[in-house]
């Protein structure tokens, strides 16, 4: 799961960095890194671990993990709490900001991360156990987790929209394969409509991270690092809400604009009710899980389509990051070591369908077999990272309303655009709105 | 009389129907709620018209996969706790306020109110960092404290408002025979409050039970976790386990009814009764 | 120094006191001895609300005139303490949100009230309807009672999610219900105006059972004899509804009103968990504002806790005029 939700932003942050180094026991946290490289087995301690994975169908395999890790470390305890995925960064923000009830480990969505770390929640990693063959990292993921010169956390898991689509659907339509431009999917679209009775040639939910696609395709996005500004009703994201229009006109597809959109779409492609839609990698269990993928080789994945300036969905994924607050450092850096070994990765990777991170871990047999990660490798490839800003993040929440009223029809494109402009002035500190 | 007998029969006809009407918009919800946890295809929600293989599977993917019966024995004494703790402290205050003069008993009638206007969902990170203070966090002593912020000044309100219609002779013959003002509040008045008492209890469990915004923020491990946290896990808005979230949803309501119709003796028939008194 | 003169002379002298001196003479004791009873009985409640809702609604207002945010307020992490970098600004949080320059302030507010009288007036309408209905003999009473109220079982969160489910544009069953009967599905949760319609609607459902029941309470605390004596006089049923019951529901529906008004204005459940303030933002109200403020974005500790205490100050505000006009009912009513 990807989304970013929430969060914040911060100014001074470079002051702030600042003091969170000078001040603060760096002789005492200098030791815990010693500590744990030089002498593991002697470490003890509780790690509290909040994980946003899916409680149902993801957390297993990350129990299986614990469980040989308290083995491997038998003074270590791990205390694993499911905390929903919406609301954890809030959870997590209020529990920290208090000095009081954060946890020591958590799993942070990628967007997450750099907000965390301009708060000074987070600690920094650098030198510590929990770099253990940083090398092997893939450099997008990993990207996410530098701030201010430092390293805040590790990638577990990564992964980017993608388009999937319904190979019976796209045969009996006669359509060779994916659609490879926006132009071409709008065609398909039609034809699909128009040849299966019942169906949406695509469904799209207006929810802004799943307009990226678009606004890449016309070589745009929400905010411009290098000129500091924030770049919402910058004319690419309107050309690429022109695109959606036509795409979810009557007789193409179709768009949700309800609190329901995620779980509508959801299930109109698995009862075969949609041909098309965008997704991650995160969705395909539940995909398989619906009447028209029995089947499993009925799941078509593609690259999404290009626009005319572009190509490729958002990097997503979680990070490991642990609080700077924990009374058990040393602990906690182990944890993040053996969590995100190559070994672990691989157990993950073929329990979930999940992206790993390491490079490594896509040779290792369990993985290489795996025909769902292997068609998820070309479009992350061509993945685009979003900006590592603190408070970047946030755009997403803060346009989505918008978004929901253009294709709503209550507001024109330019005055939707410009009033989520004007409303995330400040979302990023130090950029233009 | 014929005339009357017509009218009377017509107008019974158009009661019954207006009730059955409501009564099934009470609790169609429920009931489609109900149905819903015992189609055991995982899609089913999303296809009204289909019933498809109707089952407990649910239930037991719910009972036997998740820690449900930790939460459902978390959220019990929290409930619990919230109303003992609450219903206890609004009564005596409630007493108090009804049977003495004191200086501070006009402000304290309007603490109850203004403490019920401003905004709880504001208030939750201040309230983070008191709990944090007294080191409650993450614990039932601490989310008890919380909901009792919810439901103290309701039922101290009521209370006050009940107490008032029991006649002042009665706590005066209690003195008379030598009890304390705590004696006669605690022997004498609140048996004859059973009723008022109940309409609060009933008010405080089914608040407490239900209660989503403290409870997610305040806890912070599946130890301690309520029934509406541990469900949370089960439909947000990405993932959508329906069929585990009508079931758990469906165990949840049992117990709030439960406690309903134990009480709802008292409920009614205080209701009934509470104004012959005055 | 009286307390440390008199006590001796009471410890000498305990018989003079006899339980019944107390209840006949309070005046005689001095100020604290008259009123210790009473603190104590409040004290636990007072220690609670003060600590737990006083305390922090104190330092809402406080930060309401300054201009923390997450990033600027004083905290500590683990060993590290941040000290606070905010500034007093005064009232000037106050005047950006009511002059209207953030914008959305007057139509949030405009929603909420809109939303606050609609509920308010069905669940009243509704709630006193039923009352009224059950109020009778009738066969079932116990059952159509025992049905009528069940909503009020249902936590709100279980009820938001049921009817997200019958609600939803495709595939729930209301819209599934509408088809079948030739008409048009309706988006609503999807479409703002049908959205509005919607929280409404799940919120009256989750509302009436209160007050019908106290309604119900009420009606039942009306002496039967005042209407014996109206039905003698010859007065209708609308007459006597008019007449004897009203005034009788007064004291009851006063109260309802005022929770159920307060109730409603910072109902947060409904409808952050239904629609989750969209499509579009069309649903949000002012608490559901306030809470994005304290948690979206650059958590606004400042501009969330002015939206708090604007919302509060006109709660406080409706309360105090309606109690005022209440009174003034009463007291023409008994004249």
């Amino acid at each position: 799961m990807t989304r970013r939700k929430s969060i914040t932003a911060l100014a001074a942050t470079t002051a702030l960095a600042a003091t969170l180094a000078a001040c603060g026991g760096d002789g005492e946290q200098q030791a815990s890194a010693d500590q744990a490289i030089d002498d593991p087995q002697s470490v003890s301690g509780t790690v509290t671990w909040w994980d946003t994975s899916d409680a149902t169908n993801e957390a297993p395999a990350f129990k299986d993990l614990i469980a040989k890790f308290e083995k491997q470390y038998p003074k270590i305890d791990v205390e694993y709490v499911n905390v929903p995925f919406d609301g954890a960064d809030d959870k997590f923000k209020t529990a920290a900001q208090a000095g009081d009830g954060a946890p020591d480990v958590m799993r942070a969505d990628v967007g997450w991360t750099p907000t965390f770390a301009a708060l000074g929640y987070l600690q920094p990693l650098d030198g510590t156990p929990a770099m253990d063959s940083a090398d092997d990292y893939l450099d997008t993921p990993m990207a996410s987790n530098h701030y201010e010169g430092k390293t805040y956390g590790v990638p577990e898991v990564t992964d980017t929209l993608s388009l999937l689509y319904n190979k019976e659907h796209f045969a009996k339509a006669g359509i060779d394969g994916p659609p490879e431009t926006w132009d071409e999917l709008k065609d398909a679209a039609t034809k699909l409509e128009k040849e299966i009775s019942g169906t949406d040639g695509i469904f799209l939910t207006a929810d802004s991270y799943f307009l990226l696609p678009f606004v890449y395709g016309e070589g745009g996005d929400y905010a411009d690092v290098e000129g500091k500004k924030i770049t919402i009703d910058s004319p690419e994201v309107a050309s690429a809400i022109e695109t959606v229009e036509e795409l979810s006109a009557d007789g193409v597809g179709t768009i949700d604009t309800s609190a329901n959109k995620y779980t509508n779409m959801q299930n109109a492609f698995k009862s075969g009710k949609a041909s098309m839609i965008l997704n991650g990698p995160w969705a395909v269990s539940d995909i398989l899980s619906g009447a028209a993928f029995k089947d499993e080789d009925n799941l078509g994945i593609a690259t999404v389509p290009a626009g005319p300036e572009g190509q490729g969905g958002p990097v997503g994924g979680h990070n490991l990051v642990v609080y700077a607050g924990s009374p058990d450092l040393a602990a906690s850096y182990l944890f993040v070591k053996f969590l995100n070994s190559s070994e672990s990765q691989a157990h993950v990777a073929a329990e979930n369908n999940t992206l790993p991170t390491r490079a490594s871990v896509y040779d290792m047999p369990k993985v290489a077999k795996n025909e769902i990660i292997a068609a998820f490798q070309e479009p992350l490839e061509g993945a685009v990272p979003r900006p590592a800003a603190p408070g970047a993040g946030d755009l997403y929440d803060t346009f989505t309303p918008f978004y929901e009223q253009i294709m709503g029809g209550q507001a024109s494109i330019q005055d939707g655009l410009s009033e989520a402009q004007q409303k995330a002035k400040g979302a990023i500190p130090g950029f233009e709105s | 009389m014929t005339a009357r007998g017509t009218r009377s029969r017509l107008s019974s006809t158009a009661l019954h129907t207006t009730l059955i009407l409501a009564s099934a918009t009470a609790v169609f919800p429920v009931a489609w709620v109900g149905l819903t946890s015992l189609q055991t295809d995982r899609n089913a929600w999303s296809q009204p018209d289909t019933l498809g293989t109707l089952g407990l599977d649910n239930y037991v993917d719910v009972l036997a996969n998740t820690r449900f019966a930790t939460w459902f024995a978390n959220s019990l004494i929290v409930a619990a706790g919230t109303t003992a703790l609450a219903v206890f402290i609004a009564a005596t205050a409630g007493y108090a306020a009804s049977r003495m003069k004191f200086p501070g008993q006009r402000p304290l009638m309007w603490m109850f109110l203004v403490t019920q206007m401003f905004p709880a969902a504001v208030l939750i990170v201040p309230l983070y960092n008191v709990l944090s203070d007294l080191g409650l966090l993450n614990s039932y002593g601490g989310l008890i404290l919380a909901q009792c912020t919810v439901a103290v000044p309701y039922c101290g309100w009521m209370l006050k408002g009940y107490f008032d219609t029991i006649p002042v002779s009665i706590d005066e013959a209690g003195l008379i025979d030598g009890l304390s003002p705590f004696g006669t509040f605690w022997r004498l008045i609140v048996p004859l409050s059973k009723p008022g008492i109940a309409v609060t209890v009933f008010y405080s469990f089914i608040t407490a039970w239900g209660e989503v915004a403290f409870a997610s923020v305040f806890l912070q491990s599946e130890n301690t976790y309520t029934l509406p946290v541990g469900m949370a896990t089960f439909v947000s808005d990405f993932t959508a386990e329906w069929g585990m979230l009508t079931a758990a949803s469906m165990l949840v309501m049992v117990p709030a009814a439960v406690v309903f119709f134990l009480v709802q003796r008292h409920l009614i028939a205080g209701l009934t009764t509470g104004g012959v008194k005055s | 120094m009286t307390t440390l003169t008199t006590r001796p002379d009471a410890g000498a002298a305990p018989a003079p006191v006899p339980p019944r001196r107390r209840v006949r003479n309070p005046f005689h004791t001095n100020w604290l001895r008259k009123h210790w009873y009473a603190w104590a009985m409040v004290t636990p409640v007072v220690a609670v609300l003060g600590v737990l809702v006083l305390y922090p609604l104190g330092r809402g207002i406080f930060l309401s005139l300054t201009n923390a945010n997450e990033m600027n307020v004083g905290r500590t992490i683990g060993e590290n303490e941040i000290e606070p970098t905010y500034d007093f600004v005064g009232l000037s949080n106050y005047i950006d949100v009511l002059s209207g320059a953030e914008g959305t302030f007057y139509s949030r507010l405009i929603w909420t009230l809109e939303w606050t009288v609609a509920c308010v007036s069905l669940h009243f309408g509704l709630g006193l309807g039923l009352a009224l209905l059950l109020n009778r003999a009738l066969r079932m009473r116990g059952i159509y009672r025992m049905l009528l109220i069940l909503p009020w079982a249902v936590p709100p969160f279980v009820a938001a999610f049921g009817w997200r489910l019958i609600l939803n544009d495709k595939g729930g069953v209301l819209n599934a219900v509408l088809q079948g009967m030739g008409f048009n599905g309706v988006g609503w949760l999807s479409e703002p105006l049908a959205a509005k319609f919607a929280v409404i609607m799940v919120n009256v459902w989750l509302g009436v059972p209160f007050m019908m029941v106290a309604l119900l309470g009420g009606l039942q605390t009306v002496p039967k004899e005042l209407y014996e004596a109206a039905e003698m006089d010859g007065a209708s049923a609308w007459q006597r509804f008019r007449a004897v019951t009203l005034p009788g529901l007064r004291p009851v529906s006063g109260t309802v009103i005022l929770l159920g008004t307060i109730w409603t204005f910072n109902q947060f459940p409904v409808i952050a968990l239904l629609t989750g303030g969209g499509p579009g933002g069309a649903t949000n109200i002012l608490v559901t504002e306030a809470y994005e403020r304290a948690f979206q974005g650059i958590r606004d500790y400042a501009g969330a806790a002015t939206y708090g205490a604007i919302i509060a100050s006109m709660l406080v505000v409706f309360a105090s005029l309606y109690r005022r006009w209440l009174e003034r009912q009463t007291t023409g009513a008994l004249a």
